[in-house]
């Protein structure tokens, strides 16, 4: 992709500038450098700074130089000077703004240096045609299509830049006129061209266009326009960014999780309340099933489980004398037919939602097996719950779109887990691409393309390629220790949550098992684990590892994690609530055998146990208290999660009753910036490693000091661009989903 | 001429601006954008510590580090120019410093960087009638006299460069602070290199 540059006298002034550009973009990733100002406040431009941003903008395509006025200019001609490749770089004459905004959109469509440059040069044309009175209508004759623009706003910046980014992909020149007003053809492959068009909401636009793939391009403007653009009113309300959540590079044709006709079977009722309970009990599992999601997409499905009038109906038929599948089936499928009979559209689509939920209820009733999607290809999907995201098979599934959803949700942690590409948070717009159309994804950077051109494919092959060998590399390595260009050696673990995960642990070269989640054990069952069940998983698991130290985490549940034999009190906020340490502490006689159980394998092989959600000194020494009751282990560490704030800020209370902490990094970044992390439109907050967060965990690392091991078990702990600020904080180990331990290792070699 | 001598001369310069840092406000808030005493100043506070920490042991290797710290400091237009100035100067200087083949590199480096001709009301217009003295056999006392008369000559111009430009003819009546810090330079060499030329 082309890099761009911005070179200004006041920083503050390019930044602004920047997120203004980077707004039109619809998410996609742009190289953008800004070289401005001497610092902060002091108005000034610096020739040796331009250069270096322009080589930290140019990937190999060049770079474009957006300019204020004066020393900007000569500050950039001498930066030229002192750059390794002048011939790739372009000093723009554009307006900065102007020039700015238009040269983003095309470089984030993959134009070349020469129309990024041209794009931004033209930037002032839709300001002057505005301005100027006389604007010279060119007669050209009719032909082609007509389609209405629907959007509210008209054919303003952000669908316009979503016409310009598709239609470019196509071999293709496509040229629009706006028929209501009488303008001239313009080029839709130009974001400052279209903008000339005034298309206002209602106005009629001609399409034509001509080259191999007219016909396409042509089509998919039709479609566009009718899909507003892919504007939506939510989008208006907050602005969901389609982000990588499982790295790797997906193409094939786009696929569907197809709901199989469920038969029903011919029993005859065994009695009314028999029925009812058989239903609750369905009702029961899917709202668990829902509730372990955290995501808004399924909020609907959760109040029809709650609906009154669907109950009534359902009881009504019970007393009929049906069978419970039956009286479900028949009273879902009438609410369904009743939304299907409105005109809003929005409300027709929740006629979509209550055969979803009817379905997943039959399923439960009937103790059917989750559908996999039937096929090879990229799977796109509103939302995944985790039963349907563990059946994906990597052999098949070559990656995942989801309109909804973040990188800290539970199906992307299961695509993380299984290797398989992912990105979430992309917008409804992609459940409107047709089945089987080719879809090219990278699950690293979140681009999505819906039938992209030979170009764009090729690029997408490349980069798996390169890709493929880095994974190569890294797994050739995978087995030895990581150890930073420093000489400074770092464990690198796996987070398990199965026998099968220690598996792919060992053989992704795991130097242990930083996260063992117990829960596995505990949820999805009528009772508890007995303590020699529990011994035996947590031997099988440490001998799938190899003898590997094992950190078992002690049971995180609550009622975001609802066990069934112990059912929660109803909570208002289930994050905020009895969860965690303060669970089990809750439960003394449960969390007692786990100790016992966790004391007993540690008495044979290497084991840390630590405990999650801990808030105050208090409760860890209760814990302590309770582990010394179950009895004695030699070698056995202890630790604690930190997860809550008032923890990290506490660090140097807690270090002389720990041997190590364990940052997990998910939760502390919800509880630190108050951002639910399931919630798509927070993304751009629970994403990445907040400064406040890496405060927090610099000061955790320096309250450890040489005294307590300081290890990340979170989500960041995989991300390779947050690994060498985390070694900087004092991080000695870091825990990741298995598949990508030999990548984190090597990234810890770079650090 | 060795590294010593540049120098001198160097902090005889930055010296000269310090001392008159506010008559080049004053000639630029006239005519610009306010700027180049408070500028030039930042940056040649930054080369003479620059000096300081890092004494040069040879006048190309002092003219580039002087370059190089101009370029970063000063922000306006002149960081550039004197930056380019003193880069063509560096490339420019042998192991002796002719000082009118240094300066002609200097002037040419300004004229490419600048794009600005005799008369346009710049820096051109002080330091072109030095080189050109300096090249005709002239001393440095004489070259600095030359530098400032091209700088009394731009009181009546009209700005065509610059942020002065944008002030056309309200531009005139006033000496261009280019031209009036081209002049400092001369000065300094005269003050401080005299006769060693």
């Amino acid at each position: 992709m082309v890099g761009l540059v911005v070179v200004c006298h006041s920083r503050p002034l390019a930044r602004a500038a920047v997120a203004l550009a980077s707004e039109m973009t619809q998410g996609r990733p742009l190289a953008i450098e800004v070289a401005a100002g001497l610092d902060e406040t002091t108005f000034g431009t610096d020739a040796v700074a331009i250069s270096e941003a322009i080589a930290a903008a140019d990937s190999g395509d060049g770079v474009v130089v957006l300019m204020d006025l004066g020393s900007a200019v000569l500050s950039a001609e001498l930066a030229l000077e002192m750059v390794d490749e002048p011939g790739r770089v372009v000093l723009s004459p554009a307006p900065l703004v102007e020039g700015l905004v238009a040269a983003a959109v095309a470089a984030a469509s993959g134009a070349d240096r020469h129309e990024v440059a041209d794009e931004a040069r033209n930037g002032l044309a839709g300001k002057q045609s505005h301005l100027e009175q006389d604007v010279a209508v060119e007669q050209t004759p009719a032909g082609g299509t007509t389609v209405k623009v629907i959007n509210k706003h008209g054919l303003h910046a952000r669908p316009a830049a979503r016409l310009v980014t598709e239609i470019r992909a196509f071999d293709a020149r496509v040229e629009l006129r706006n028929a209501t007003t009488g303008t001239g053809w313009v080029p839709a492959s130009s974001l400052t061209r279209v903008a000339t068009l005034g298309a206002l909401q209602n106005h009629e636009l001609e399409v034509r266009g001509e080259g191999r793939e007219a016909a396409e391009a042509v089509n998919r403007v039709v479609a566009l326009a009718a899909a507003a653009f892919g504007e939506t009113d939510a989008e208006d309300a907050d602005h969901p960014r389609g982000g990588g959540a499982s790295p790797g590079i997906g193409t094939g044709p786009a696929l569907r999780i197809r709901e199989a006709a469920i038969d029903l079977p011919d029993a005859p009722s065994q009695g009314s309340a028999t029925e009812w309970r058989r239903l609750e009990s369905a009702l029961d599992d899917v709202r668990q099933e829902i509730a372990r999601l955290h995501s808004p997409i399924f909020d609907a499905h959760r109040l029809l489980l709650d609906d009154d009038d669907l109950l009534a109906d359902v009881r009504a038929r019970l007393d009929r004398n049906e069978a419970a599948p039956q009286a479900w089936s028949a009273a879902t499928a009438r609410t369904a037919a009743a939304f299907d009979a409105l005109t809003d559209p929005y409300l027709r689509g929740r006629a979509a939602d209550v055969r979803a939920v009817s379905q997943q209820v039959l399923r439960a009733l009937l103790k059917l097996p989750t559908p996999a999607p039937d096929g090879d290809g990229v799977l796109l999907a509103a939302d995944l719950t985790p039963a349907e995201a563990a059946a994906l098979d990597p052999e098949r599934i070559t990656g995942v779109v989801l309109a909804a959803g973040s990188p800290t949700s539970h199906a992307a942690i299961l695509t993380r887990t299984r290797g398989i590409p992912a990105v979430v948070g992309a917008g409804p717009q992609i459940l409107q691409i047709p089945d089987g159309t080719l879809i090219a994804m990278d699950g690293s950077t979140g681009e999505v393309v819906a039938d992209p051109s030979e170009p764009v494919l090729a690029t997408f092959r490349a980069r798996a390629q390169q890709q493929r060998v880095r994974r190569n590399e890294a797994l050739t390595r995978a087995a030895a220790p990581a150890v930073t260009t420093g000489g400074v050696p770092i464990e690198v673990g796996a987070n398990i949550g199965s026998v099968e995960d220690a598996r792919a642990a060992a053989a992704n070269g795991a130097d242990l098992a930083g996260l063992v989640r117990t829960e596995f054990l505990f949820l999805d069952r009528d009772e508890a684990p007995t303590v020699d069940e529990q011994v035996a998983v947590y031997r099988a698991i440490a001998e799938a590892l190899g003898g590997r130290r094992i950190t078992l985490r002690t049971l995180d549940a609550g009622s975001d994690k609802p066990l069934r034999y112990l059912p929660p009190p109803a909570e208002a906020n289930p994050f905020l609530g009895v969860r965690g340490l303060r669970h089990s502490l809750a439960h003394p006689a449960m969390f007692a055998e786990q100790l016992t159980a966790i004391v007993r394998v540690a008495r044979e092989t290497p084991v840390s146990v630590m405990f999650p959600m801990v808030t105050t000194v208090d409760e860890l020494r209760a814990a302590r208290a309770m582990l010394a009751e179950a009895g004695d282990a030699p070698g056995l560490q202890v630790g604690m999660m930190v997860e809550v704030p008032a923890a990290a800020l506490r660090a140097a209370e807690f270090v002389p009753y720990v041997d190590f902490f364990s940052i997990g990094t998910n939760d502390l970044t919800q509880y630190t910036l108050a951002a639910e992390r399931g919630n798509a439109a927070l993304l751009s907050l629970t994403s990445g490693l907040d400064p406040a967060v890496a405060q927090l965990i610099d000061h955790v690392g320096r309250a450890a000091g040489d005294r307590v091991l300081v290890a990340v078990c979170g989500e960041l702990a995989g991300d390779e661009a947050a690994v060498p600020r985390l070694l900087a904080s004092g991080v000695r180990e870091l825990s990741v989903a298995p598949s990508l331990v030999p990548l984190v290792k090597q990234a810890v070699r770079a650090a | 001429m060795g590294a010593e001598a540049v120098d001198a001369w160097i902090r005889e310069f930055a010296r000269l601006i310090a001392a008159n840092k506010d008559e080049l406000t004053a000639l630029d808030s006239a005519i610009g954008d306010g700027d180049h005493g408070t500028n030039m100043d930042r940056g040649l506070t930054a080369v003479v510590s620059m000096l300081d920490a890092e004494p040069q042991a040879t006048p190309s290797a002092l003219f580039k580090k002087v370059g190089m710290t101009l370029i970063s400091k000063v922000g306006g237009a002149s960081g550039p120019l004197y930056g380019t100035a003193f880069l063509r100067m560096a490339a420019a200087a042998g192991d002796e410093v002719d000082l009118a083949k240094v300066l002609r590199a200097a002037l040419d480096g300004v004229i490419a960087r600048g794009k600005a001709e005799p008369g346009d009301k710049t820096m051109v217009d002080a330091l072109a009638p030095a080189v050109d003295a300096l090249e005709a056999g002239a001393g440095l006392a004489a070259a600095a006299e030359a530098a400032a008369k091209g700088r009394d000559a731009t009181i009546p111009l009209v700005a065509r460069k610059g942020r002065a430009s944008y002030l056309g003819e309200r531009s005139a009546g006033h000496a261009d602070p280019g031209a009036t810090s081209v002049t400092l330079l001369l000065t300094a060499a005269a003050t401080t290199l005299g006769d060693q030329n």
